[in-house]
């Protein structure tokens, strides 16, 4: 039946804009202007000769800074998404590929982030040579690692979970590749990779903060990116509490915003993909979202690639040819198994090859023997890299290393083997910021490692570190379930508080909470706390938001016929936590405490060691080990520190959120 | 009718997956069958025949381990041009609204998007979907959603139309409507739509659709016999012949395979019915009380107790697995068993019933003497799961134990403990 009657929208008059342009245009106008702005700042100039410090605690700045921080933020989040579709793709869709890219991501995925700065700052300088985006860029990477494992996580894992009913659908539809990977695959992967790029962003204001200050070879000085996470990292040196507060406001400003204009609309427009059977009953909503749909230039924009899109969607198209079946012929597979074998073999020979190259680089030539002896650790006596004490050492004919570390060896060498001593270098060895041994002469007899490597025992020293920090996540998660969970409960069972209490969490997330550790700092030592302890807390500050966030989620989500049924039974107080509000809440449970727990490894490099003005708390562990030897080049210790910590991150979801997750996936499912 | 071309063709098409535990396990076995123009064949079997799966081999969703499957003399490497399919669950896209969902087939044949949009709006005017284009299929009901899942197989002008349980999730009303818009459509001769291969396991929807029935047997799935069905649609329920074809499709589907030994040996991978047993007792109870006292025709008993035949079959399987009743021609008779379990209280009626399940299913006789031989008297759920997964899929596995644990708990075997997924002889302590 045709219509009759075209609609009225049919008949008026279409002006190129509407009212909502108005709006829209000028909005869209400025953000080209600044983005231009963020541009031009991020590729100056840049010389062993330029400034240091490129910024001042001047609040009138800080708008400026601000941007800047918003550009890195913007920039690694497009990067991620850019890796996201490559990668994870590729790991589900190439055959085998899965094999090596899965673990290889798991591991990545429990490496330090901040090691990955110190890592990857001389790559990017030599990269971009003479123009700050060197800087620029080493410290979006560094963001980009906050956000992306997890994201390609969650593409991966949707990728092969499509329902078998839709895969056969588009199968039986003869849909290419092309045009199944966007009708099918990403349409369904959105709602995930929408949640967990919104978690990652959450995530990465911290590293921004952490990431603005960059150590550099030859340069004495730290070097400060314009942004709001230098100006925070200036506050702290200068110990200036109004500056602190300058910078959380602006922060506080930026999280706004970035989950006004970008978030809320992106989750708002994801809705649609969410794959369930019946509309819900109410849905996300964004202001931005309404408008953007209703001005008629961004449709028009977003109209512009069409012809291009339908040209690439047509030649995709199978047209006649017949489809793909979803398994392969079994003629095939006698060959696959064969092809099986030797691909596993080459990834098992490729993986031994890179763990030796990894140990050489570790240990040095002998792989920490020489001699038949085990080498001995050499110590850098140095250990502030301090270029006063540096230049001391060499004032007295001891060369230390471009980046101000003094090897124990070489003070052997000058005083053959710690005898002859003059009366300077006595001295110097005994000021506080130098670290010599206390037997310097038996020190020199043993065999030591080579200078910059590590040596085995330092391998096991690091090991008890590591497990120094585990302790400590574990408690402070440990305690942060134990503080938030009661609570999340509480407001979970109460859908209105709930939906008022939700936003408020999610922003506690992305608020960056080395803002607050220098009160931490303060209190520390204005009540003579022992750091080893209290800088604990710290650790868990920015991550204990998830537990709280999926506790609501958690208890909200209880059917509502249990709920009534535990009333009907008169289930109260300890039963109705036993019976039915833990076993319902697990598998949500589980989840935070996974996200929690990666988030307080991650920040344990800051929070092991924190400063305000000239104090500084140091707290044993493995972050502490790491912070204290990332300096400007990546080196065997730091090396060494993030293989650690890697491994252990492993070792730790494998044999504990691992087995927890299973259960809460297998015994605990509420549906 | 017989010169008519043949469209599709299938020999010796066999299917074997493989269990968890790499052993092959055989789905369908030598099977040929043939889909001429102008002919509406429904396929017809118990539930876990493999009706779906020779469904995907003869569409090329999936291979077959051997045979060969051939569309207009052409060997099928996958989905051919000129099939589609209608799914059980429908299988639209959520994100895609109405019309989009109906274009997709078309943005596969390289179709420019504006003789798309004509044709995907023709389909839907044909469906009976006119002004729900811009609908999401979230926003429609079952009935509607299906109807969209019709226009997107046929906005392609398909020449076979392939359909797996295409009623069975709708409410019966709105079956029966769709029933009759398609035959409508298959014979109003709009479409270039030359045949149709329906999956079902409702006896009745063959008879009314089918012009052939192809009865499936199961493990392993071989075609154990052919109805031709020679009425003109639309046909008549309470007409005589139909209810003659009714029976005598029940009477295939509860006649023992002459090929097979009848007394052959089951073994722990026997594959169960899935009877759950309050179903089962409830059936008994029925056939007891009935007017024909101890015994029952079948599709009377269908229809009254509004089961189908994926539901009716499985207790009727059961009740004859543990000799509580005999099936014959048609019909159910109660054992002597089978009144005296129907006749005994509820204590008595435990016993009965466990007597019958270690004499006759092995898998519990099994579980019972692990339960007591180990000091314990206890064993996790996985350790059978594990034996019987040398004999079946994983899911299947899970099914089968499930309904061991079903009647075991009934006859006071042995308790379950859901939330550790233990079995032990004794009852949950607390
Ligand atoms: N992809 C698969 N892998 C393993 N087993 C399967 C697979 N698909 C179907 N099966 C098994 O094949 C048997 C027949 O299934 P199916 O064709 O769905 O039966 P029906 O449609 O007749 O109910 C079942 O035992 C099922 O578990
Ligand atoms: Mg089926």
């Amino acid at each position: 039946m045709r219509r009759l009657f075209p609609s009225p929208e049919a008949l008026r008059r279409r002006a190129p804009f509407s009212r909502w342009d108005l709006l829209v245009i000028p909005g869209v106008l400025a953000l080209l202007a600044l983005l231009t702005l963020a541009l031009e700042g991020a590729t100056a100039p840049y010389a062993p000769t330029s400034p240091d410090l490129t910024v001042s605690l001047d609040p009138v700045h800080l708008p400026y800074y601000g941007l800047r921080s918003l550009f890195r933020m913007l920039a690694a989040l497009l990067l991620s998404l850019l890796f996201t579709f490559t990668y994870a793709t590729a790991a589900a869709k190439l055959p085998r590929a899965e094999k090596v890219l899965i673990p290889l991501l798991d591991f990545l995925q429990s490496l330090p982030i901040l090691g990955f700065l110190t890592a990857t700052t001389g790559i990017f300088l030599g990269l971009f040579r003479g123009s700050l985006f060197g800087l620029e860029a080493a410290s979006i990477f560094a963001i980009f690692t906050s956000q992306v494992w997890n994201m390609a996580f969650s593409f991966y894992t949707s990728l092969r979970t499509v329902p078998k009913e839709l895969q056969e659908a588009a199968a039986m539809l003869r849909l290419s590749s092309w045009q199944r990977f966007w009708k099918l695959e990403v349409p369904f992967a959105m709602p995930g990779l929408v949640w967990n790029a919104m978690m990652s962003v959450s995530g990465g204001w911290f590293f921004v903060v952490a990431s603005e200050v960059i150590s550099v070879v030859g340069r004495e000085r730290d070097q400060y990116l314009p942004g709001v996470g230098a100006y925070v990292a200036l506050a702290i040196e200068r110990a200036d509490f109004r500056a602190m507060l300058y910078a959380g406001l602006t922060l506080f400003v930026l999280v706004l915003l970035y989950d006004q204009l970008l978030f809320r609309p992106v989750v708002a427009w994801a809705e649609k993909f969410k794959f369930e059977q019946s509309a819900p009953e109410e849905t996300a909503q964004s202001w931005v979202l309404t408008l953007l749909q209703r001005a008629r230039l961004t449709r028009r924009i977003a109209r512009l690639p069409q012809p291009l899109w339908e040209w690439l969607w047509r030649q995709s198209a199978r047209k006649n040819r017949p489809g793909a079946a979803l398994e392969p012929p079994p003629r095939l597979r006698s060959r696959t198994r064969r092809a099986d074998l030797a691909f596993n073999l080459a990834v098992m020979l490729g993986a031994l090859g890179l763990l030796g190259v990894l140990l050489g680089y570790l240990f040095g030539p002998g792989l920490g023997f020489g001699g038949g002896q085990m080498l001995q650790p050499n110590p850098n006596l140095n250990p502030a890299f301090s270029p006063a004490i540096a230049r001391r050492f060499a004032g007295l004919g001891i060369r230390p290393d471009p980046d101000q570390a003094v090897w124990l060896s070489r003070l052997c060498a000058a005083t053959q083997g710690g005898t002859v001593l003059e009366e300077g270098l006595k001295m110097l060895l005994r000021e506080p910021g130098v670290k010599a041994p206390p037997d310097l002469k038996q020190a020199c007899q043993k065999p030591l490692a080579p200078e910059g490597r590590v040596a085995w025992p330092e391998a096991l020293e690091v090991l008890r570190l590591g497990l120094f920090t585990a302790l400590r996540v574990t408690l402070v998660v440990l305690l942060a379930t134990l503080f938030w969970l009661p609570l999340g409960v509480y407001i979970g069972l109460r859908p209105r508080l709930a939906r008022f209490v939700q936003p408020l969490a999610q922003f506690g997330a992305a608020f960056p909470a080395n803002l607050l550790f220098p009160l931490f700092v303060v209190a520390i030592v204005h009540f003579r706390l022992n750091p080893e302890v209290w800088v604990s807390p710290l650790m868990v500050l920015g991550a204990q938001w998830y537990i709280l966030f999926n506790a609501v989620a958690g208890a909200a989500a209880i059917p509502n016929d249990l709920k009534e049924a535990a009333r009907l039974y008169g289930l109260r107080g300890g039963l109705a936590w036993r019976r039915l509000l833990l076993p319902a809440m697990f598998p949500a449970l589980v989840t935070g405490g996974i996200t929690a727990s990666g988030g307080t490894w991650n920040a344990s490099i800051v929070a092991e060691v924190v400063r305000w003005g000239d104090t500084t708390l140091v707290a044993t562990g493995l972050g502490a080990y790491i912070a204290r030897w990332s300096t400007g080049a990546f080196n065997p210790h730091v090396g060494l520190g993030m293989l650690a910590m890697g491994l252990l991150v492993l070792a730790y979801n494998r044999l504990l959120w691992r087995p927890l997750y299973r259960l809460a996936e297998e015994r605990f499912r509420l549906d | 009718m017989t010169t008519a071309q043949t469209l599709l063709e299938a020999k010796e098409l066999s299917k074997t997956f493989t269990t968890p535990e790499g052993k092959p396990f055989t789905v369908l076995d030598g099977i040929n069958l043939t889909l001429r123009e102008g002919e509406i064949v429904a396929l017809l079997g118990r539930s876990g025949s493999g009706k779906s799966t020779l469904l995907r081999c003869l569409s090329g969703l999936i291979r077959p381990s051997a045979g060969e499957v051939r569309y207009r003399g052409q060997e099928v490497p996958g989905p051919m041009p000129g099939m589609a399919m209608v799914f059980q669950s429908f299988a639209l896209f959520p994100w895609l609204s109405v019309q989009q969902n109906v274009e997709l087939g078309l943005e596969a044949m390289g179709i420019p998007a504006p003789e798309r949009r004509q044709r995907a709006l023709e389909a839907l005017e044909l469906i009976g979907l006119d002004g729900f284009e811009k609908a999401f299929p979230k926003e429609l009901s079952g009935g509607m959603r299906q109807r969209v899942g019709f226009a997107r197989a046929l906005v392609t002008r398909p020449e076979v139309l392939f359909m797996d349980e295409p009623f069975s999730a709708l409410d019966v009303l709105t079956a029966e409507t769709l029933r009759e818009e398609l035959l409508e459509i298959w014979h109003a001769q709009r479409m270039p739509l030359k045949a149709i291969l329906l999956v079902t396991h409702n006896i009745e929807e063959a008879v009314l659709l089918a012009h052939r029935i192809l009865v499936l047997s199961s493990n392993p799935g071989r075609i154990r016999a052919e109805v031709p069905v020679p009425l003109d649609h639309p046909r008549d329920r309470e007409d005589p012949a139909f209810q003659g074809l009714v029976e005598q499709v029940y009477r295939i589907l509860t006649a023992k395979p002459a090929l097979e030994p009848p007394q052959e040996p089951i073994g722990i991978g026997y594959r169960l019915p899935k009877a759950p047993i309050e179903g089962l007792v409830s059936l008994l109870e029925r056939v007891a009380e009935g007017p024909d006292f101890g015994r029952e025709d079948l599709p009377r008993l269908a229809e009254e107790m509004r089961l189908e035949v994926d539901d009716l079959f499985p207790l009727l399987d059961a009740a004859e697995l543990l000799g509580l009743a005999v099936l014959q021609e048609g019909d159910i008779r109660l054992s002597a068993e089978g009144l005296r379990f129907i006749q005994a209280n509820p204590e008595g009626r435990r016993q009965i019933l466990a007597e019958r399940l270690l004499l006759h299913v092995p898998l519990l006789a099994h579980i019972h003497r692990v339960l007591h031989t180990r000091p314990s008297g206890q064993a996790p759920e996985e350790r059978f799961l594990r034996e019987l997964e040398d004999y079946m899929s994983a899911e299947d596995a899970e099914g089968v134990l499930a309904i061991a644990t079903d009647w075991g708990r009934y006859a006071g075997l042995f308790e379950y403990d859901y939330n550790r997924g233990v079995l032990m002889r004794e009852p949950v302590p607390g």
